[in-house]
C-alpha cells in the first residue's frame, strides 16, 4: 500500500476487514466441505512450527513436573503404606502369572499356534493440544521420519490414548477417542458385547450400537474389539462410568489431559485405516467410497 | 489493585521497530499459550481465550499496530495447529475487532472495570458465535456446559493478561 495515494489507501483499509472476514468463512465452509484441502497446508505448519512448540512447551512441563514433585512429596507416607499392600498383592498375582505364562507356552506348543507379529513403537513427546472446546487432539513431535504413520494406535502404559490422523515429517496429530470424529469399536469384556466407542467432545465418550438386551454395569471393563482392523484387540479403553442417558458412558484409563509421552505402536494394521476421501476426485469424478470409511473421517 | 493502562486516545507515531511488533508478538505468544499442553485435568477443554485477549488489549490502545490482515494470519496459523477448520478463530479474531474498533475511545483511560465489562461482552459474544458455528459445522448440538467453563475461564483470567500486556506496553512503548 506504499504507493497508493491516502483516498485509495483508506479504501482499501475500510474493505480489508469485509474482504478477510469473507475469505475466513470461505475458508471454514471449504474446509468442512473437503476435509483433505487443507491436510497438507496444515501438516507443514505443523511441521515448521513442531520445534519451537516443543521448546516452549518445555517449561510448563517442568513447572508440572515441581508440582507432582511436591504433591508426591506431601503424600509420601501415604503412598508407601498404599505400595506395601499393594506389593503384597501383586507378588501373589506375579506368582499366579508366572504359572500362567508357562502353561500358556505349554498349550501354544501343543497347538502350533503361529506367533503374533512383532510389533514396534516409538515414544513421542506431546507438545500441543487442540486448546477448545470443540476439537480433542494432541501433537506429538514425532514425524514420518521417524516412522508414524497414519492410522497408528496411540496408547500409554494405561491404554488407548486415539489414532494418528495426520503425518508430517517432524510431528503428528492423535486424534483422541474423546473427540467428536472418533468412533472405536469396542467389546465389553466377560459378557463379549460389541459396541462403537463415539467420542462426543465430552471426557466420557459413549457407547453406541449395544445389543437391545445387553447387560452393561458400572464398572465394565472396555477394551478394543479389533474390527474395523484399525486397532488390535484387547487394547484397555476405560471403564464403564455412568448409564443414565440414552447410552452408557465410558471413562478412559488414560487421563487425556495429562499425557505428557505417548507411545505410538505400529500393529502391522495401520493400512487398515481407510484413506479419507475427496469429495471430488482430480478427474473430476466422483470417488468411489471405500469401505469401512465410517472410521476414517478425519 | 488498579489496573490502568495510561494511554492516550490519540495514537501516537512509535519509532522502535521493537515496540512496532509488540502488538503482533505478543498476539502469536498468546496463540502459543493457547495450544500449550498444561497437564492439568481437563484443562485442554477449558483453555481460556488467551488470543481474544491480546486482540481486545491492542484493539483498544494500539489497533495501528495490529491490522486485520495480521489477524487473519494468527487465527488461521492457530486454528491450522489446533487442528480445528481453518478460518474459524480467524473470523472470531476479526469481528471481535470490528466489534471494539469503532468503541475504543470508550475504553482508553477507563477504570479497567470498564475494560474487563467490554471484555466480558465481547467473551460472551465471540463464546455464543463458536459455540453456534460448531454446531452448525458438526450438525449436532455441542454440549454448551464447555463453552460456559471456558468463557468464565477466559474473563476471570482476563485481569492478569491486561496487567502484563499493559506492563509490557509501558515498558516498549512508554505512556502512548
Amino acid at each position: 500500500m506504499i504507493g497508493l495515494s491516502p483516498p485509495r489507501r483508506a479504501a482499501v483499509q475500510r474493505m480489508a476487514v469485509p474482504f478477510l472476514v469473507l475469505l475466513s468463512a470461505t475458508l471454514v465452509i471449504l474446509g468442512k466441505a473437503d476435509q483433505l484441502m487443507f491436510e497438507s497446508l496444515r501438516v507443514s505448519v505443523t511441521d515448521t512450527a513442531s520445534p519451537a512448540l516443543d521448546v516452549l512447551s518445555r517449561p510448563l512441563a517442568a513447572f508440572g513436573h515441581l508440582a507432582d514433585r511436591t504433591r508426591e512429596f506431601l503424600s509420601v507416607y501415604q503412598d508407601n503404606r498404599r505400595l506395601v499392600a499393594e506389593n503384597e498383592r501383586l507378588l501373589n498375582w506375579q506368582q499366579a502369572a508366572l504359572k500362567l505364562a508357562s502353561e500358556n507356552a505349554q498349550l501354544r506348543e501343543l497347538l502350533k499356534l503361529t506367533p503374533e507379529p512383532a510389533i514396534t513403537f516409538i515414544t513421542a513427546r506431546v507438545i500441543a493440544n487442540s486448546g477448545g472446546a470443540y476439537v480433542r487432539s494432541l501433537m506429538v513431535h514425532a514425524g514420518r521420519e521417524n516412522g508414524v504413520a497414519r492410522g497408528q494406535a496411540a496408547v500409554t502404559g494405561e491404554g488407548l490414548v486415539g489414532r494418528v490422523s495426520e503425518v508430517g515429517s517432524r510431528a503428528a496429530r492423535i486424534i483422541l477417542v474423546t473427540d467428536l470424529n472418533s468412533r472405536v469399536p469396542v467389546v465389553v469384556q466377560g459378557s463379549q458385547q460389541r459396541a462403537l466407542l463415539t467420542g462426543d467432545n465430552s471426557e466420557r465418550p459413549c457407547l453406541n450400537y449395544l445389543d437391545a438386551g445387553a447387560e452393561i454395569k458400572i464398572g465394565d471393563r472396555i477394551v478394543t474389539s479389533g474390527q474395523g482392523g484399525v486397532f488390535p484387540p484387547g487394547l484397555p479403553v476405560g471403564v464403564v462410568a455412568s448409564l443414565d442417558g440414552e447410552a452408557p458412558r465410558v471413562e478412559p484409563y488414560v487421563e487425556l489431559s495429562q499425557v505428557e509421552y505417548l507411545r505410538i505402536v505400529d500393529y502391522g494394521l495401520a493400512d487398515g485405516l481407510p484413506k479419507p476421501i475427496p469429495i471430488v476426485s482430480r478427474s473430476g469424478r466422483r470417488a468411489e467410497p471405500l469401505a469401512g470409511a465410517q472410521l476414517g473421517r478425519r | 489493585m488498579v489496573f490502568k493502562v495510561d494511554t492516550t486516545p490519540a495514537l501516537q507515531r512509535v519509532e522502535n521497530p521493537v515496540a512496532r511488533l509488540l502488538p503482533i508478538a505478543t498476539t502469536l505468544f498468546a496463540t502459543v499459550i493457547s495450544i500449550q499442553p498444561a497437564h492439568i485435568p481437563g484443562y485442554a477443554a477449558l483453555t481460556p481465550a488467551f488470543t481474544l485477549m491480546a486482540v481486545y488489549h491492542w484493539t483498544i490502545y494500539r489497533p495501528d499496530l495490529l491490522p486485520p490482515s495480521v489477524l487473519f494470519l494468527v487465527g488461521v496459523t492457530q486454528d491450522l495447529l489446533a487442528g480445528v477448520p481453518p478460518g474459524v478463530t480467524a473470523l472470531v479474531l476479526l469481528l471481535a475487532r470490528a466489534a471494539v474498533l469503532p468503541h475504543r475511545r470508550h475504553f482508553v483511560d477507563r477504570l479497567f472495570p470498564f475494560v474487563w465489562t467490554g471484555f466480558t461482552m465481547l467473551t460472551i459474544g465471540a463464546m455464543l458465535f463458536l459455540w453456534t458455528l460448531h454446531c452448525l459445522l458438526d450438525g449436532v448440538l455441542v454440549d454448551f456446559r464447555g463453552t460456559v467453563f471456558r468463557a468464565v475461564l477466559t474473563i476471570s483470567m482476563f485481569p492478569i493478561a491486561s496487567f502484563l500486556l499493559g506492563r509490557t506496553q509501558r515498558t516498549f512503548m512508554g505512556a502512548g
